[in-house]
């Protein structure tokens, strides 16, 4: 999921310590995504093999030699190319309410607005913290990546509250008919 | 809700029906509602469930056909016209989709109308106005006519108006029906702040889920009836939900 050109990113401007490449990540780019050490490392020598970074070391007086990452040129290409490229969109659309929806029709006992009704309480709940959280973090001055994911994850449940009140309209006209 | 809630609004067992005959449509169809002061309401429904009809009968704008209305202890059926005139000047305040400010008029003066049309002194009216305007983050604009004003800005002068005579309910009707997302977001984190700061009562009709669901309570009507009600106040706090954020993906 772009964790690759992430690092690429985080090399850009210079060499960077496999360890210092983890805060970096999850402090400057992405606070919901935590990375492991052996996800950085296992990453990073992938890369290595492929030629988009290279290893150097840096002799330290106080300190052991540390090993840190750099960009090659093949590397940079990469991170270019991915930086223009179009990302492919993640419809989603494999939705567990949507089947329920439709198994609610199937199933003789069981009742479509139902299922809608109850979804949409669970999504209106769940819009009512997400503002709230959205307002605290405002108040508490949260970095941009903390507010663009809440804007992110408000607007995807404004759309599935949406989605939800177009079903409830169209199976009330296929009941009219 | 403890003993010493106070209902702002009660409504009992009201009814509306326009026209007669093969015209005949029932608006609302029988509700019974109450809101505790300093709580924020919201009503959602398609076009046509009647929540702009229970505003405006709340809001004692229009009669019922029957049932009772009772804001802050007054049973609009017990009271004369201008007795009615009387409650809606001085304890419900309204905002709507339109602003419907007086183009000629600066802010202040906007703000100041209602309490000098009531009769009172103009350096008072000024006062509360310059106070009211200060509630919605406008203290520098009050000497700026609409025209001069952002949308945004011109709701808050209408939110400030409608707040002038510290009304003890607020009726909102798609206050953000004419603003762009962003503004919106603003007007409502308001509404919200009005709520939680100053236990301002607040009633709105919307049809936006999101702006919806920053109220403590929505109720959904359909053909004239409340088919749904549901207390948002149980959920996650806001730092839980800032820490399951983190550890989301």
């Amino acid at each position: 999921m772009g964790i690759k050109q992430a690092i690429l990113g985080l090399l850009s401007d210079g060499p960077v310590h496999g360890y210092d490449l983890k805060t970096e990540f999850e402090d400057q780019l992405s606070p919901t995504t935590k990375l492991n050490f052996g996800q950085v490392y296992t990453t990073l020598d992938r890369m290595k093999r492929d030629g988009l970074v290279g290893q150097e070391v840096v002799t330290q007086t106080e300190r052991p030699d540390k090993k840190v990452y750099a960009l090659t040129n093949a590397g940079r290409k990469e991170l270019e190319e991915w930086l223009t490229e179009p990302t492919k969109l993640d419809l989603d659309l494999r939705n567990e309410t949507f089947l329920k929806l439709m198994v609610a029709r199937r199933v003789d006992w069981a009742d479509p607005k139902r299922v809608l009704a109850v979804e949409r309480r669970a999504c209106l709940s769940q819009l009512h913290e997400m503002t709230q959280a959205r307002a605290k973090a405002e108040r508490d001055g949260a970095p941009v990546q903390t507010m663009l994911l809440l804007e992110l994850a408000l607007l995807r449940l404004e759309a599935f509250a949406k989605w939800l009140e177009r079903c409830e309209a169209v199976l009330s006209q296929e009941d009219a008919q | 809700m403890t003993e010493n809630d106070k209902f702002a609004v009660e409504v009992h067992g009201l009814t509306k029906v326009f026209g007669t005959g093969e015209t005949r449509v029932e608006a609302i169809g029988g509700i019974d509602l109450t809101i505790t002061e300093g709580e924020f309401v919201a009503v959602m429904g398609p076009s046509g469930s009647g929540k702009s009809t229970l505003l405006h009968l709340i809001g004692g704008l229009d009669e019922p056909t029957s049932g009772r209305i009772i804001v802050g202890g007054d049973d609009f059926s017990t009271l004369d016209d201008d007795a009615l005139t009387m409650i809606r000047r001085r304890r419900i305040g309204f905002v709507f989709q339109a602003f419907n400010l007086i183009t000629v008029l600066t802010a202040e003066e906007n703000v100041a109308l209602p309490l000098v049309l009531d009769g009172m002194d103009e350096i008072e009216a000024h006062k509360r106005a310059t106070a009211a305007l200060k509630r919605t983050g406008l203290t520098d604009r009050g000497s700026h006519v609409p025209a001069e004003l952002s949308g945004g800005e011109q709701q808050r002068v209408a939110l400030s108006r409608s707040l002038v005579n510290e009304p003890l309910l607020l009726l909102a009707d798609e206050p953000t029906g004419n603003l762009d997302s962003a503004t919106s977001d603003q007007i409502m984190s308001l509404l919200r702040r009005l709520v939680d700061d100053q236990d301002q009562t607040i009633l709105m009709v919307t049809h936006n889920a999101r702006h919806a669901a920053m109220a403590d309570r929505i109720i959904t009507l359909r053909d004239g009836r409340i088919v749904e009600q549901q207390s948002l106040k149980n959920g996650r706090s806001a730092d839980q939900v800032l820490a399951d954020l983190e550890s989301a993906l």
